[in-house]
């Protein structure tokens, strides 16, 4: 089931209604919640529910008997339970073939030819997001941050809870499982802004997100055929591709949690404002970077070791992070390319430059402030071919074909006029996300002291556009993929 | 909790409010190219022209109905000298949902002895959309219009009802009166439209599963024309030797359809040169059009 489906249009609302009908009793809340939760899982694929269901009892139990066990040897073969079953999990099914296929070509290189069978494997929806999760509970036990729970049902809807299950934002244990405990009252205030949330992604989900992958799958797919300022635009139509997508589930996925009362952590700060790329990943798929850096590079030591194991830490998890996304060597590629953006930040000790949003407080950045944007933007643009490319060749021919005369030519395909229509939604996207960025999201801040009458009007106008430019071909969510 | 359902419910009513008002205010003065999700009048096919001039056109001895092969392969003139009287209710990609809208719209002004039903894979295959925004645009709105978007429950649709809708309110278009030459084509009173083009236009052939709405709609149609004891003739027109033979199953799709009613393939009844008498994959010149039609009027006369 789609946030951006008519069948989600009809499950939120009456989720929503059953919920509530039982606010005096947090246990029938998160039963409901659990139920909900599943039934909108197994609408994808209902057989892998059951890998849920086995990292919930196993993390469950494990968390139970780590705050049980005194033994430091015990403890660690609990966490190491814990770990191998999720990551079990997530290998075979994600990464497989990955490993076979490498595994075959190695031996090939040197004239050993080996007979290996890929499998034909289904990737489970959701299950690199759900397993990062499952396994910060497990880890934040061993290290006795959190106390484990003991309530079973709460703790199957933290791992399940359905606004976040498929896509994130991936939540810590700490932040979440706590307020499956706490009695929950419903906040007008809360429900006001998770709608007005909800709408938010939903625009730039279907408005913005459908209408720049249909001209960047048809320039990406085709793009041996175009010359340099197409490939250009496709890579442009990527970028907003990917943030109007990730965000736009983000947004979609906090704002069905507010409803219920649940707060969920930002997963996107306004990224495409950034002046460096150290300030982009500090805005960009916030949980899952933030992720990274307390379960991977703090316990690699992070900066506080030497710069050279430093530098090694940021590789590390630059590149776990591309292949967090996805068996290729593309993300790999786009990790570690990211990887080389930060160092220089690292080594003159600029990687913390900017931790307030840009020109606060004021209407418009300065020529610096901009040069810097545009310049991060850039870079990230670059990034993104390797992340869309099928292959690294593909991406390589891709920046080749953009670095060519080609480049000075106006750009001419049948994607055209639909190229012209984005560009000017995406003005309008970054308008307002520029006179928003000091809020949660662009709309929030934007509304915050207008007049009902021009709150409605601008709600109003996003339905409007809603109804006007959204595809007629129902789009998945990019990162469903991983 | 209750100020907030009350308040998300004045703000439905206020949100449509402004959608309508909206739609109403784009589609007139945004350029066509900006409305993706609005299509008015935007379509050959000359439907405006065909449906004013039908109170012209009573007790016909044939009415034709089916998609562009058919208002653009049955020229009512070339049946008018055989002494048969046809009007040709053909309309943009007409899947058999909107065939039966437009009978049953139409059947008692027409009141036909006879009814050509065209028919191919295309047009059982349709998601019917293309055909709904054309008579959405150009026919009166009325319950069955709005059945149909319902039904067919798409963003387009339901955009150029509103609009269509509107503008019928605000009596717009009273004043229309379609152009006869668009592009090439040449409207000719009776429904059909005429291309002399002889330059043929190659397109790639697409993929046809038969939808299963257009097929319980084809089968309503069937026997709600059987009902009336009308005679019932089902066509398929010719169209070029590489088209027919991209579809799937030929023989199939013959086989289905001789167990509704009488069916000529015009495919296999006659041969045509696909440069001589087309003028793209889909649809005959006027030089094929005179071809097909006799052939036609001699199976209807034996």
């Amino acid at each position: 089931m789609l946030f951006n489906s008519l069948d989600f249009a009809f499950f939120l609302p009456l989720v929503f209604s059953l919920y509530w009908l039982f606010h005096k009793s947090i246990k029938i809340q998160n039963i409901i919640l659990l139920i909900a939760s599943y039934y909108f899982y197994s609408c994808w694929d209902w057989r892998f529910l059951s890998l849920i269901v086995i990292s919930t009892i196993v993390d469950y139990s494990v968390g139970l008997s780590l705050s049980k066990e005194e033994s430091q040897k015990k403890r660690k073969a609990l966490l190491w339970l814990s770990i191998i079953v999720n990551l079990g999990f997530l290998g075979f099914f994600k990464y497989y073939n990955f490993f076979i296929e490498q595994f075959i070509q190695s031996f090939a290189l040197f004239g050993v030819a080996i007979k290996g069978n890929s499998l034909n494997i289904i990737l489970p929806v959701g299950i690199s997001f759900y397993t990062f999760q499952t396994m910060s509970y497990t880890i934040d036990v061993y290290r006795k941050k959190i106390k484990a729970t003991k309530d079973f049902i709460a703790f199957s809807s933290f791992v399940s809870f359905f606004p976040q299950l498929v896509a994130g934002p991936i939540e810590r244990a700490s932040n979440l499982l706590p307020q499956f405990s706490l009695k929950r009252r419903f906040n007008r205030a809360e429900g006001v802004a998770g709608m007005q949330q909800i709408l938010w992604g939903l625009f730039k989900k279907v408005v913005i997100a459908d209408n720049c992958a249909e001209i960047a799958n048809l320039i990406f797919n085709n793009s041996t055929e175009y010359s340099g300022s197409v490939l250009v635009l496709g890579a442009l139509f990527f970028t907003f591709q990917i943030y109007g997508d990730f965000s736009g589930y983000s947004d979609i996925a906090i704002g069905t949690a507010r409803l219920f009362g649940f707060k969920l952590m930002k997963n996107f700060s306004f990224p495409y404002f950034s002046r460096d790329i150290a300030e982009f990943w500090r805005r960009w798929h916030i949980s899952l970077s933030s992720w990274f850096r307390d379960y991977v590079y703090i316990p690699l030591g992070g900066s506080r070791v030497s710069k050279r194991k430093n530098i090694r830490n940021v590789f590390i998890v630059f590149i776990v992070s591309g292949f967090w996304h996805g068996a290729n060597w593309t993300f790999i590629f786009w990790g570690a390319l990211n990887a080389v953006f930060f160092v220089p930040l690292l080594l003159t000790d600029n990687n913390r430059n900017y931790l307030e949003i840009v020109a606060k407080g004021r209407l418009f950045p300065n020529i610096k402030e901009l040069l810097s944007i545009g310049l991060t933007f850039l870079l990230t643009m670059i990034a993104w071919v390797f992340f869309r490319a099928e292959t690294l060749g593909h991406a390589w021919s891709y920046l080749k074909g953009v670095c060519s005369s080609s480049l000075f030519i106006m750009p001419n395909f049948e994607g055209y006029i639909q190229s012209v229509i984005c560009i000017i939604l995406l003005v309008f996207l970054m308008v307002l996300e520029w006179f928003g960025r000091e809020g949660d999201f662009a709309i929030d801040h934007i509304t915050k002291s207008q007049s009902r009458l021009k709150r409605w009007l601008l709600y109003a106008f996003l339905i409007f556009l809603i109804g006007m430019y959204i595809p007629t071909n129902e789009n998945a969510f990019i990162y469903f993929q991983f | 909790m209750k100020s907030f359902v009350k308040h998300s419910i004045a703000f439905l009513g206020f949100s449509s409010l402004i959608y309508l008002i909206l739609i109403f205010v784009w589609g007139s003065v945004m350029p066509v190219w900006l409305n993706n999700n609005l299509i008015y009048k935007q379509r050959g096919g000359h439907l405006h022209s065909r449906l004013a001039e039908l109170n012209k056109h009573q007790n016909v001895d044939v009415l034709f109905l089916g998609s562009s092969h058919a208002y653009r392969g049955f020229d009512t003139r070339i049946f008018k000298e055989s002494g048969i009287h046809s009007f040709n209710l053909g309309s943009s990609s007409q899947a058999p949902v909107q065939s039966l809208l437009l009978l049953k719209k139409h059947i008692d002004n027409l009141q036909p002895k006879k009814i050509i039903f065209e028919v191919c894979p295309q047009s059982l295959s349709s998601d019917g959309i293309e055909s709904a925004l054309d008579i959405i645009s150009n026919g009166k709105i009325d319950f069955q219009s709005i059945k149909m978007a319902i039904d067919l429950n798409h963003i387009k649709v339901y955009n150029t009802l509103i609009y269509s809708s509107i503008r019928q309110l605000l009596n717009f278009d009273q004043d229309f009166v379609e152009e006869q030459h668009i592009g090439k084509d040449i409207y000719i009173s009776g429904g059909y439209v005429q291309r002399d083009d002889v330059q043929f236009e190659y397109k790639s052939p697409l993929e046809k599963n038969i939808n299963p709405e257009q097929m319980v709609a084809f089968k309503e149609l069937v026997s709600w024309v059987k009902s009336k004891d009308i005679d019932l003739i089902l066509v398929q027109a010719p169209v070029t030797t590489t088209e027919y033979h991209s579809y799937a199953d030929n023989t199939g799709f013959d086989k289905l359809m001789q167990d509704y009613s009488s069916y000529y393939n015009f495919n296999t009844l006659i041969t045509l040169d696909d440069s001589l008498h087309f003028y793209d994959p889909h649809h005959l010149n006027q030089l094929g059009v005179e071809t097909f039609n006799n052939e036609l009027i001699d199976l209807l006369i034996d």
